[in-house]
């Protein structure tokens, strides 16, 4: 996916976050986000192999291709911001290739008025979340 | 809140006016993480840099010598303020470095195989793992002290028995994760009785009250800098005399020797021999400056009424909002402005993010004291913790905003 740029599906959502009035509201609409995502990551698979480093909570993930060759991500996280992140990050990536899903830039975050959010010294764990998809991508590519 | 004018205080201190890219106006309560720093700090650095930075101690040229001088004229200023004429400070990179320091450089030369280390529970995790390092290094015993979660202090008791025939006991001054003075005096008392040496990690204790290092008895005393208005990179040791005369070099290189042959090398004597490498000389002044800005301003009897009044307020007004569980005591006399805490539905990591979008500044996690979190049955906590600039009106505010998130998020 070029950077700077989303699939259509969730123009939607970030409609919804740019309409927030302020960063609580924001807040609120992810912690809903993450009450409904939609490829949540069964329990069974929160393991070590899994875990996203650098967290302060815990975080899993899981990438895998489905029988038509795309990627399909689930993730699992303590922190609601965390896995309201997770639930829209997987709307994007999955049903995209493995070399989209290299190349994947979450900048839709940054639209959604949720930039802080991204800055690597918060220590949440979502963008080591996305580089660890993003590593597994690659991998299916080698 | 006897005479103290907390308003002309703020002033001092520019970092305190920040806005926040949210709008929202900083509120800074993560003071037990670092402290932010009076205007008379950052211009004594500024002022190093600009007009008299040279490397001390070695050199003979004007820049070097006045360098030299302002290095050691910190020491003798913050000696004295640490009230530490009788025994020696050696400048370290901060308090975990001190830590390290006695670990590595008096036990490490002074205990054998066997030979018993005492720490506690609720130690920060440089009060504990040098103790650990060094037993796999030496075979030092380690015993800790528990930390009874019913009256939330340490166990005394446990420590009478622990102490029996050990060589060292290492305990916090004030807990970094529940603002819980230790009764330092009675674990001195202890440690002493015993025969053995007393070391205090006084991290969190030396920016809420005044330090009479030889009145207190202690053996080894580390403190932060920059937990008590100070740059960051700075923080000392001190020792008494005897003590250092048992203790061997750490981090060695140049600076700290009387000749160096390739047969082998003479260290100098006292603290000068764990001092190696270019010292930390705008570190040191801005650190002066910060005690002689305390001593101006701030009575630390008063400030700890100022800070303590807050905590036990914000505390008692916590424990009114439904799912809110406090840690520590804050409300007691041994609490010192540290309020950590939990909500029962939302997360630690995600409180700090909501508290953030308000303004307020706190820290969640582990403290780096997980043996403690351990020993309280949680993974984390959300510490708010208070000092001298901090205000009551701050205090309610972040009450009104707390409530907010628990009411939409909860």
């Amino acid at each position: 996916m070029p950077e700077g740029s989303w699939p259509e599906n969730i123009d939607e959502i970030i409609e919804e976050f740019a309409d927030c009035f302020d960063s609580m509201e924001r807040f609120e609409l992810l912690f809903e986000y993450a009450k409904k995502h939609p490829f949540p990551l069964h329990i069974d698979d929160w393991t070590d192999e899994n875990m996203v480093h650098g967290c302060q909570s815990r975080a899993h993930v899981t990438c895998v291709t489905d029988s038509e060759g795309k990627i399909r991500v689930s993730g699992g996280a303590d922190a609601q911001i965390v896995q309201g992140l997770m639930a829209i990050s997987s709307w994007v990536i999955n049903g995209q290739s493995p070399e989209a899903v290299a190349e994947h830039d979450p900048k839709y975050i940054e639209a959604m008025g949720l930039s802080q959010i991204l800055t690597p010294s918060r220590a949440n764990g979502f963008m080591n979340m996305i580089s660890k998809i993003k590593k597994s991508a690659r991998a299916m590519l080698e | 809140m006897m005479n103290y004018d907390v308003e002309a205080i703020r002033t001092h201190f520019p970092i305190l006016e920040r806005v926040l890219p949210n709008g929202k106006q900083l509120v800074y309560f993560d003071n037990a993480a670092t402290t932010q720093k009076p205007l008379v700090v950052i211009d004594a650095m500024s002022d190093f840099y600009k007009t008299y930075h040279a490397n001390a101690h070695r050199s003979n040229h004007t820049l070097a010598d006045e360098s030299t001088t302002a290095l050691e004229e910190a020491r003798d200023k913050l000696s004295s303020f640490f009230g530490a004429s009788e025994s020696s400070m050696i400048y370290t990179g901060g308090a975990t470095e001190a830590m390290n320091l006695i670990a590595y450089g008096w036990a490490r030369y002074n205990l054998e195989e066997g030979d018993v280390v005492v720490t506690t529970e609720m130690e920060h995790h440089a009060n504990i793992v040098p103790w650990q390092e060094l037993s796999k290094d030496i075979g030092i015993e380690l015993r800790f002290v528990p930390f009874d979660t019913e009256a939330r202090k340490l166990d005394y008791g446990a420590l009478e028995v622990a102490a029996q025939g050990a060589s060292l006991v290492c305990a916090g001054h004030v807990s970094n994760v529940l603002g819980v003075r230790n009764d330092v005096e009675r674990i001195i008392k202890i440690a002493h009785s015993n025969g053995a040496r007393v070391a205090l990690d006084s991290a969190q204790g030396a920016p809420h009250e005044k330090i009479n290092f030889d009145e207190l008895g202690a053996d080894f005393c580390a403190i932060a800098g920059h937990k008590m208005a100070g740059p960051t990179g700075i923080g000392c040791l001190l020792v008494k005399a005897d003590a250092l005369a048992e203790m061997g070099p750490f981090l060695t290189g140049g600076a700290i020797i009387t000749s160096v042959t390739t047969e082998g090398t003479q260290f100098q004597d006292g603290y000068a021999m764990f001092e190696t490498g270019t010292p930390r000389m705008a570190e040191a002044i801005g650190w002066r400056a910060a005690v002689e800005w305390l001593e101006d301003n701030i009575d630390f009897n008063i400030a700890h009424h100022h800070i303590h009044g807050i905590a036990s307020w914000m505390s008692s007004e916590m424990e009114k909002i439904p799912g809110i569980t406090i840690f520590g005591a804050p409300g007691r006399d041994d609490g010192v402005g540290v309020v950590s805490f939990l909500h029962e539905s939302i997360l630690a990591q995600d409180m700090g993010y909501l508290l953030d979008a308000g303004g307020f500044a706190i820290r969640t996690g582990t403290h780096c004291a997980q043996p403690l979190l351990e020993a309280m049955g949680v993974a984390s906590t959300n510490r708010a913790s208070i000092w001298i600039y901090n205000t009551m009106a701050e205090a309610e505010a972040f009450i009104v905003h707390l409530r907010d998130i628990v009411d939409r998020f909860a």
